[in-house]
């Protein structure tokens, strides 16, 4: 039984990857390249945080949040920004467009979030005897996060790709991928401040990336206009 | 220098990628530990064999669902553990299911929390774990029974387990629930359980002469146990209270013995005997070892068993006849120094059926040795076998510390009277006096003993127990002798009297198939969305006629 519970959350976690590449015309224009480009990066980056976690924060000896430190902490998150950047802009990619170019950087992005933070839980967890909701839930946070970095990477794309874009627009696009790029911390802000229970944060997280992905679709869409 | 500080870089890269690697392997490696959920600690019912029958609990492993009783009739229990409190237990269920061998997945009865405090319901309680143990010792039962105590944890599985059944769903592999697994190796035999006897002297006054030729009084006492669970036998009264009376009264006396004005003229044996469950085996071989001229000069000897919980009430059995004239002599003394302890105190005899294998009372070995012996006890008739022998209601709240006190206080006085020859109204042990009995060191004694389960064969030859009971006996007699023996013939034990139990709350196939369909239909809807959104509706109902033969491909 327990095997076929690892089945189910393996699915639920890393299947809404897999099925975006294949629906989207990802697929079609060959962008694996493109994803394992940023996976690369994200295990990098995810090391680069590791040091600098290291590095400049004390162990908690309680479960109290110290302002000082969450605030490092978020500082820290910013990297994934910088990798995202490097992902984006300096990396040299087959000549596909920059539509899906962001896609297949967010989607890579994702899934390696998903591959290294998951799936070794998953794999000591899942198969356990005993019955816990926490493997499900966190399948649901891995979609959640599939759409985050998803808009995420396409803001990234706007601010740093697109040129000729509405100059109304700017601040708005800058203020929601702060908001994208603070979003772990607020989450692990409310999981451990605010002491929320583990249901309660995913459903703010899924709902919260939900927002954000239609916003960004929206001001995606708004600057994709003018070019037409 | 670029090239050097880039190469420090990789170093520490590598380093870490060592460390994280190595954390990784660590998380692997605690799989089987952060599995559990909940370990508890249980107690196996005991596994013998007498004279090549089963008897107990054949098997150790466990693995099946919880289940609590009432079950629907004619349900099927072969692939559950039945949950029982002993407070609520159902015996004729229980009975039923024993004695008709009808199969169970498993047995695990909660025992109420061994509290130091006298709570209203113990004498209920007693008796029904009474009755539990008799069925469960005598039966064979092929399925692993273990005992474990109540707790928060067994209380809310208890409620969950009730709660879905009363929704109409007995807790099975496809509905969820509980499951409990011990994963022991095989019980295996216990090759000649050895059994320890000790013995400690004081030396009467020997004046010129040799003390060997002293007439000796000895005071015996049974310390091992027998019970339902091994491992919580502790036998508060039976016979650790005995074993306390012995080791007050050879403090006493090697205080008197100390000094020459007040040494008797009687040697004091002290013997602490093992195998006391199984027909007093260990006072059999204790009293082979004695050299047949040594045994000639044993007076007589007082066995001392259950003398815990007396309601004020004590019995001297003996084997030969109460007219018997040495027996009047000492039945005499004592109960005129029962009279002044305000104890009613009288004579039960039963005779010896050499034929009988049986040995009710540890008396009766020395009497088949032709000494003289009697025992007391508060229990007025002779237990059956392997009863009364420290099971798993005699704990430490059914003795008290004033009976073996009393009883010290009457053993001692009336020694006391013997061996000085003194008349009435003389009190030795007086409570003002410094010979008082010591209510604090029985205490001490009793808490002891009832800490620690003492079930012969599966005592090691050096056990603590074993050495403090020695060291104690040392403090007050001397030519302290360790003797061991093994354990004859008819038993056969089995070990693993204990086990780690986990629970696991685990979910059932139906639930992991609607999650499979929950978690499949969401990612059709997602993936027909997506393509709806990015290719447009056309697209999807295009990928569905594709036409099956395009697998086909032509070599």
């Amino acid at each position: 039984m327990t095997v076929f519970h690892f089945f189910n959350c393996a699915i639920l976690t890393f299947g809404p990857h897999a099925v975006y590449y294949s629906a989207t015309p990802l697929s079609e224009y060959d962008t694996i390249g493109t994803s394992v480009k940023a996976f690369i990066v994200y295990f990098g980056t995810t090391l680069f945080k590791l040091f600098c976690l290291a590095t400049f924060l004390n162990v908690p000896e309680n479960d109290s949040v110290d302002l000082y430190q969450e605030l490092l902490k978020a500082i820290i998150g910013f990297t994934d920004i910088a990798g995202i950047y490097f992902v984006l802009t300096q990396l040299t990619h087959r000549n596909i467009s920059q539509n899906h170019k962001f896609q297949a950087v967010g989607l890579g992005w994702a899934f390696a979030d998903s591959a290294l933070h998951r799936l070794l839980p998953l794999w000591v967890g899942a198969r356990g005897l005993e019955f816990t909701w926490e493997h499900i839930l966190q399948g649901l946070e891995a979609n959640a996060n599939l759409v985050l970095n998803l808009s995420l990477a396409s803001l990234g794309s706007l601010m740093w790709i697109r040129k000729n874009k509405p100059r109304t627009l700017i601040p708005i696009i800058y203020l929601c991928a702060g908001i994208l790029a603070t979003m772990p911390s607020i989450t692990s802000y409310l999981r451990r401040g605010l002491g929320w229970h583990l249901t309660k944060v995913i459903g703010f997280e899924l709902c919260s990336s939900l927002t954000m992905a239609f916003i960004s679709w929206q001001l995606f869409s708004v600057c994709q206009k003018p070019t037409n | 220098m670029a090239g050097r500080s880039s190469g420090g870089g990789g170093d520490t890269m590598l380093q870490s990628i060592n460390s994280i690697l190595a954390l990784m392997l660590i998380l692997v490696a605690c799989v089987e530990l952060c599995d559990a959920a909940t370990v508890v600690d249980v107690y196996r019912l005991i596994q013998y064999d007498l004279s090549g029958a089963p008897f107990g609990s054949r098997l150790s492993g466990l693995n099946h669902h919880a289940g609590v009783y009432p079950f629907a009739p004619g349900a099927d229990l072969s692939r559950t553990v039945v949950l029982m409190p002993v407070r609520e237990l159902n015996f004729t269920f229980l009975q039923d299911y024993i004695v008709n061998k009808k199969q169970l997945g498993g047995l695990l009865l909660l025992l109420p929390p061994r509290s130091s405090e006298k709570t209203d319901d113990d004498v209920t309680i007693r008796g029904t774990l009474i009755e539990l143990e008799r069925l469960l010792i005598h039966s064979t039962i092929p399925y692993p029974v273990y005992f474990a105590f109540e707790d928060d944890k067994f209380d809310d599985i208890l409620s969950d387990i009730r709660r879905s059944d009363n929704n109409g769903q007995p807790a099975s592999a496809t509905t969820g629930g509980y499951k409990l697994v011990i994963s022991t190796p095989q019980p295996k035999k216990i090759p000649s359980p050895s059994i320890t006897n000790i013995q400690g002297w004081l030396p009467g006054f020997k004046g010129d002469g040799d003390t060997s030729q002293l007439p000796t009084i000895a005071i015996v006492a049974s310390y091992d146990t027998f019970g339902a669970a091994p491992a919580l036998s502790v036998g508060s009264d039976g016979n650790g209270s005995g074993v306390v009376a012995l080791l007050e009264i050879a403090r006493l006396f090697s205080r008197l013995y100390s000094n020459p004005k007040t040494q008797g003229r009687y040697n004091l044996l002290f013997g602490l005997t093992s195998g006391g469950p199984y027909n007093y085996n260990g006072t059999m071989k204790w009293l082979k070892s004695f050299d047949q001229r040594i045994r000639e000069t044993i007076d007589h000897a007082i066995c001392l068993n259950n003398v815990g919980s007396l309601n004020n009430e004590l019995w001297i059995h003996v084997s030969k006849p109460p007219e018997n004239a040495y027996i009047k002599q000492v039945f005499e003394g004592m109960s005129e120094v029962a009279r002044e302890l305000k104890i009613a105190f009288s004579i039960k005899q039963k005779k010896i059926n050499i034929s009988n294998p049986r040995v009710a009372w540890e008396h009766e070995q020395f009497s088949r040795s032709r000494v003289t012996a009697f025992t007391l006890s508060e229990l007025s008739s002779a237990p059956e076998f392997l009863e009364s022998t420290g099971g798993l209601n005699d704990i430490r709240t059914s003795v008290d510390e004033i009976s073996v006190t009393k009883t010290v206080k009457l053993v001692a006085e009336s020694l006391a009277r013997h061996i000085y020859g003194q008349g009435k109204n003389t009190q030795i042990f007086s409570d003002d006096g410094s010979l008082a009995v010591n209510s604090f060191y029985i205490k001490l004694w009793l808490d002891l003993l009832s800490r620690t389960p003492r079930v012969a064969p599966y005592l090691s030859k050096k056990d603590s127990l074993l050495l403090a009971l020695k060291k104690e006996l040392s403090d007050h007699t001397s030519e302290v002798i360790i003797q061991h023996d093994v354990l004859d013939g008819m038993f056969t034990f089995y070990d693993s009297m204990t086990a780690k139990l986990n629970i696991h709350q685990v979910a059932s196939v139906t639930f992991d198939l609607i999650l499979l369909l929950a978690v499949g239909s969401y990612l059709f809807i997602l993936y027909c969305f997506l393509v709806i959104t990015t290719r447009g509706l056309d697209d999807l109902i295009g990928i569905f006629k594709k036409p099956p033969s395009r697998k086909i491909k032509p070599n």
